[in-house]
């Protein structure tokens, strides 16, 4: 009989760091542009979080050459005209590292209840 | 402080300035006419974060670009013409195409066969993306 080990899913090399992440989930919700999404940082970090510009367009540099995000011309601002929303791939990114942090919450609440008990 | 901020975009690699530069521009402009409104302080605050930001990740966009980590222009077939030549579109299928190229490698060498399916498939529509980009712009194959 021939063994096939089960292989994980597909993985990512290291997690992200905190500006990729809240950058991944920002766009998750709706496409948008660069001031829009610090902003929304902001406000999704509680006001601990604001990306400088120089961050934020690294941040967004890495993700574009990585295939998560993808930028595209919107055509009904003013303003900023070029927007960024996530790719397929980035969306499964931020599931896997979502996913990741659910883990490791859930082994963090039981090693707390250990030690109450 | 704008003509000082579009000064110290020059801190960065070429092409990192050619496709995001205007666009950075734009978005220290907004954070700084926000900021000016709540006080002095909270406007130096803002100008010494903005400043140091784009100095350190300038440094480390130099730094990625010597060492062509990020920066797949060239990767794919390795024949095209200089990324400056090429519209942001073009290049972003490409980029788009280098990266897949090099997860199905990847997943192959580490005999990640459904994950090779899966960039595969990716490559296939990321390579018709490209191919559909070159022919909006009139770029042969060469």
């Amino acid at each position: 009989m021939r063994h096939v080990a089960q292989r994980p899913a597909i993985e990512h090399p290291k997690p992200l760091t905190e500006p990729v992440l809240l950058i991944l989930m920002s766009l998750a919700g709706q496409p948008r542009h660069g001031y829009a999404l610090i902003k929304d940082i902001e406000a999704l970090s509680r006001h601990r979080v604001r990306l400088s510009t120089g961050t934020l367009y690294g941040a967004l540099r890495r993700l574009l050459d990585d295939g998560w995000i993808e930028r595209f011309e919107q055509e009904d601002t003013s303003r900023d005209k070029q927007a960024y929303r996530l790719t397929s791939e980035g969306r499964r990114q931020l599931e896997l590292e979502l996913d990741r942090f659910r883990e490791l919450s859930r082994a963090g609440f039981a090693r707390l209840r250990l030690g109450e008990a | 402080m704008g003509a000082v901020f579009r000064v110290l975009l020059y801190l960065y690699p070429q092409r990192h300035r050619e496709l995001l530069g205007a666009e950075m521009q734009a978005v220290f402009e907004q954070g700084a006419q926000e900021h000016r409104r709540l006080g002095p302080s909270q406007y130096l605050r803002f100008v010494l974060l903005e400043v140091g930001g784009l100095v350190l990740h300038a440094a480390i966009a130099q730094f990625a670009n010597a060492t062509h980590r990020g920066y797949l222009e060239n990767q794919v077939d390795g024949t095209l013409a200089p990324p400056r030549d090429l519209p942001d579109e073009v290049i972003e299928a490409q980029n788009r195409l280098a990266v897949n190229i090099n997860q199905l490698s990847f997943a192959i060498s580490h005999h990640q066969f459904v994950q090779a399916r899966f960039y595969k498939n990716e490559e296939r529509k990321a390579r018709e993306n490209l191919r559909q980009m070159r022919e909006k712009y009139g770029i042969g194959d060469r």
